[in-house]
């Protein structure tokens, strides 16, 4: 039943390994048919063939040590680079120009592959100190720092550094990535646990309220208690916990995850039911559309403010017992929201009278306040049936607020 | 037809079948309708239980809650519609989650209740499912409300064999407004001066609609994934 969500793990630095391992059987062929190809050039053939025998099995007998991260010790990459190294600095034994003149090493492009192992295993910091040594090597061998060993020593250099630098990065992002989806599961596994304890609270909630109002005198108040408490956790956990805004901190480690609070910036919406859901109680009913009703910050703050303002004058005119039911619609292009309540309501010729005599305070205030969002408030009243006030909130209130001013 | 029809429970006494994991409750609800004349042909505790006895009881309402152990509550209120056509469920939920809740509706149940209910709204509101009439309270008239906002400003079909979006005629949403407002059907009828009868037909119309789309969409989402071929 309970489904654990399984933390998937996927690698960005498995297929830089895979990429190496080729890479060093294929540089190792070049190397060869380089060799081969050039045989006349060298004086001392012997030591040439000698070097890259030793070379292609020191690469086949090596392949699993670049397979990945934990089997490329440090140990390893010491002694490869040392082949490298090694490689180079025969090169003049066998071939006596190569001191005098720009031509392949022996290892050749091999050496590449080093110095990538290094920064696959370590970072930039390490393809740094790898490349160096390797630079070094190279201007021994050349005698000198010629333009061609330059333009080599310095390409291998920046890309060993920037091969480096992306590992670190890929690696970073890689954690973030798992701590995130860490997160996520614990918090749905929460979220799992929390729904059953609220069903049952809820439950229990109800069911004192039942029996207290059966049995009556001092439990009827403990119902009525434990009613008022079964409305606001419903109403809770029933249209979704308002959602908080988060921040990661650190963004290098990441999913280092804060509830932070937002600045009252005035481009922000808020979600209208998480303003008036507070309201709903044993004897005020909210209803709503079962999904986020988006309004500006400012809009939505007025707009509740114009329902508490709805519901002071329920109290006032329908009297403390009277039950009163929010409607909030969200239309394509305005926000409704019906304050209605079974009072007796007020005859039809009352009402006009009274607005003129200019004595319907709360409602005047109500009608202001939504004037000044660009929406209306009107005021129905069905004898028998109560009184309702309709506020009605165009969605693109601001541009119209604007400009109106 | 074998299933016994909502004429004949008229004489006899209606048929109803609990289902809530916690006894407290299931008992207290089934104490409460026996009281009040119900005949309680079975309980159940959790899901697959619930599917099984379901099968051999033969109820005319299934009072179920949504949150329950072995399977949900909507996928017990799937299975037994779909088995059992003459079966009306009447859901009872603690928490009123709302994705549950639209859920449970468009997969059949027919009415919905808060457990927080009297004991008299509970008796009433199983009378009135056996009856076939739809039990909403205000917060499932929103619900469905926006419920059929949200179908109708998704995006035009792109196909055009899909099938249409439910809408709403301007009576059905004005009388689930009226619903959503907290007016009962008696208040609705003497304000839109029609029968109590008419505004129930239209209540149940917003449902009937919402159930019907979703057996559509289900079937269409069945073949699309090639389950047809099987």
């Amino acid at each position: 039943m309970a489904r654990r969500e399984r933390v998937v793990r996927m690698s960005v630095e498995q297929p830089l390994w895979r990429a190496l391992t080729a890479y060093r059987v294929l540089t190792l062929l070049y190397a060869v048919l380089l060799a081969g190809f050039g045989r006349e050039k060298y004086e001392r053939p012997w030591v040439a063939l000698a070097f890259l025998a030793f070379l292609a099995l020191w690469t086949l007998v090596t392949l699993p040590r670049v397979a990945n991260a934990a089997n490329c010790t440090k140990r390893f990459l010491g002694l490869d680079l040392t082949v490298a190294l090694t490689g180079i600095l025969l090169t003049p034994l066998a071939d006596f120009d190569a001191q005098h003149m720009d031509g392949p090493t022996l290892p050749s492009i091999w050496t590449a592959g080093s110095v990538l192992a290094f920064a696959l295993k370590g970072g930039w910091r390490w393809a740094a100190f790898a490349s160096t040594l390797v630079a070094v090597a190279n201007i021994i061998e050349r005698g000198e720092p010629s333009r061609d060993t330059f333009h080599n020593v310095v390409l291998v250099w920046v890309a060993s550094i920037a091969i480096g630098y992306v590992v670190e990065v890929a690696r970073a992002s890689e954690r973030t990535l798992a701590r995130a989806l860490e997160i996520e599961a614990a918090t749905r596994e929460r979220e799992r646990l929390a729904r059953d304890i609220h069903d049952s609270v809820l439950q229990v909630l109800a069911m004192v309220q039942r029996r207290g109002t059966a049995l009556g005198g001092e439990a009827a108040e403990l119902g009525r208690m434990a009613g008022e408490q079964e409305v606001a956790l419903r109403t809770l956990v029933s249209s979704g916990l308002v959602p908080t805004t988060r921040v990661s901190e650190d963004s290098a480690e990441g999913a280092v995850v804060r509830a932070v609070d937002t600045d009252e910036a005035e481009s922000a919406e808020s979600d209208l039911r998480s303003l008036l859901a507070p309201h709903a109680g044993s004897r005020v009913t909210f209803a709503e559309p079962g999904a986020p009703v988006l309004l500006p910050g400012e809009a939505a703050r007025e707009l509740a403010a114009a329902v508490s303002a709805a519901l002071d004058n329920v109290r006032a005119h329908a009297g403390p017992d009277a039950h009163a039911w929010i409607l909030v619609e969200d239309e394509p292009d305005d926000v409704v929201v019906t304050v209605r309540d079974d009072g007796p309501g007020i005859p039809e010729g009352r009402l006009i009278q009274a607005e003129g005599e200019g004595r319907l305070g709360v409602a005047l205030s109500i009608r202001g306040r939504l004037r000044d969002l660009g929406g209306t408030a009107e005021l129905i009243s069905v004898p028998g049936q109560g009184t309702e006030v309709e506020l009605k909130v165009p969605k693109v209130s601001r541009g119209k607020a604007g400009s109106a001013r | 037809m074998s299933t016994p029809n909502t004429q004949a429970s008229e004489e006899r006494a209606i048929r109803v079948m609990v289902v809530d994991d916690h006894p407290m409750w299931r008992d207290a609800v089934a104490r409460d309708l026996t009281e009040s004349g119900f005949d309680v042909v079975a309980t159940a505790g959790d899901g697959p239980g619930a599917v099984r006895r379901a099968h051999a009881a033969v109820p005319d309402v299934l009072v179920l809650d949504l949150n329950l152990p072995g399977m949900p509550g909507v996928q017990v209120c799937k299975e037994l519609v779909g088995s059992q056509p003459g079966l009306r469920v009447l859901v009872l939920s603690a928490s009123g989650e709302h994705a549950d809740v639209l859920e449970a509706v468009k997969s059949g149940a027919t009415g919905y209740l808060l457990k927080s209910a009297s004991t008299q709204e509970l008796t009433d509101a199983v009378r009135a499912t056996a009856a076939g009439d739809p039990v909403f309270t205000p917060g499932l008239a929103g619900l469905v409300l926006g419920e059929y906002r949200r179908l109708a400003s998704d995006p035009a079909p792109a196909a055009p064999d899909q099938p249409k979006v439910p809408q709403l005629t301007d009576r059905e949403t004005e009388v689930l407004r009226l619903v959503a407002k907290g007016l009962s059907y008696k208040q609705i009828a003497e304000r839109l001066v029609i029968s109590h009868r008419t505004v129930q037909n239209h209540v149940q119309n917003t449902l009937g609609k919402l159930q019907l789309h979703n057996r559509v969409e289900l079937v269409r989402y069945a073949i699309e994934a090639g389950l047809d071929d099987a």
